[in-house]
């Protein structure tokens, strides 16, 4: 990545920085969403394809900038972080575990009252996957997101 | 800053600029991040009492003369304002 965007994702203003991690944990579970609806339309299966394509790449993209933000402050990779990172690392690993027990706590109860309204829930590769690939993907990058989420907009250094 | 936190404001921004240093230039003297001091000089971030003490050992001034609870007054005006007349 250049310098310069790597620059200009260092000094992206926390409004800006807060609609990217939205997009990176919405973009995902809505792609699956519209990719569901559109299968029972009879649209061209090519345009569904592209659509749910588009919407992916935008989540990419977004986890992309969410994660080369944090990047070095979050894994502990840069070789001086000083106590104001690490207080921010610490709030981030907080948040994303609030917001992870959040997720999991809405899941466990819409799947509950899904179940007691007489429904049944059959695992198998097309329910599996997606989830599988929401844990792969979202875990590790939540402390990621969430410090980009929570830090205030930067000051240029040369000033 | 985390909602408790009470406001520690701070005179950084005009010593800096009496020294002619950048933020980056501040930062590499006290070992820190250039973006650290950024946050402390908007009031976004409180320094550690080690970090204060280090900024105030730096512009050989006492910790109270850079940080403090209530608003600052103007530099000028500490130091150019007229002593209350004394009667004769």
């Amino acid at each position: 990545m250049s310098t310069t965007t790597t620059r200009r994702i260092e000094y992206l203003p926390r409004s800006r920085r807060r609609t990217l991690v939205a997009v990176a944990l919405a973009g995902y579970p809505v792609a699956l969403a519209v990719l569901a609806a559109l299968k029972h339309t009879g649209l061209n299966r090519w345009l569904i394809l592209a659509v749910f394509l588009l919407l992916l790449l935008t989540t990419v993209a977004a986890l992309g900038v969410g994660y080369r933000y944090a990047r070095g402050r979050i894994d502990g990779r840069r070789a001086r972080l000083d106590e104001r990172d690490l207080a921010l690392r610490q709030q981030a690993y907080a948040l994303s575990h609030r917001v992870l027990a959040a997720i999991l706590i809405a899941v466990t109860a819409i799947t509950e009252i899904y179940l007691t309204n007489g429904n049944t829930l059959r695992l198998d590769a097309n329910t599996f996957w997606p989830a599988a690939m929401w844990v792969i993907v979202y875990i590790p990058a939540l402390p990621s997101l969430m410090l980009a989420w929570i830090e205030e907009t930067g000051q240029p250094a040369d000033a | 800053m985390p909602d408790h936190q009470r406001k520690v404001h701070n005179r950084l921004a005009v010593l800096r600029a009496e020294r002619g240093l950048s933020r980056k230039q501040l930062a590499d003297k006290l070992g820190i991040n250039y973006q650290t001091i950024g946050y402390i000089e908007r009031g976004d971030y409180n320094p550690s009492l080690e970090l204060a003490l280090a900024i105030a050992e730096l512009f050989r001034l006492p910790v109270e003369a850079i940080f403090s609870l209530t608003p600052m007054t103007l530099l000028s005006e500490e130091i150019f304002s007229e002593p209350p007349a004394e009667p004769r």
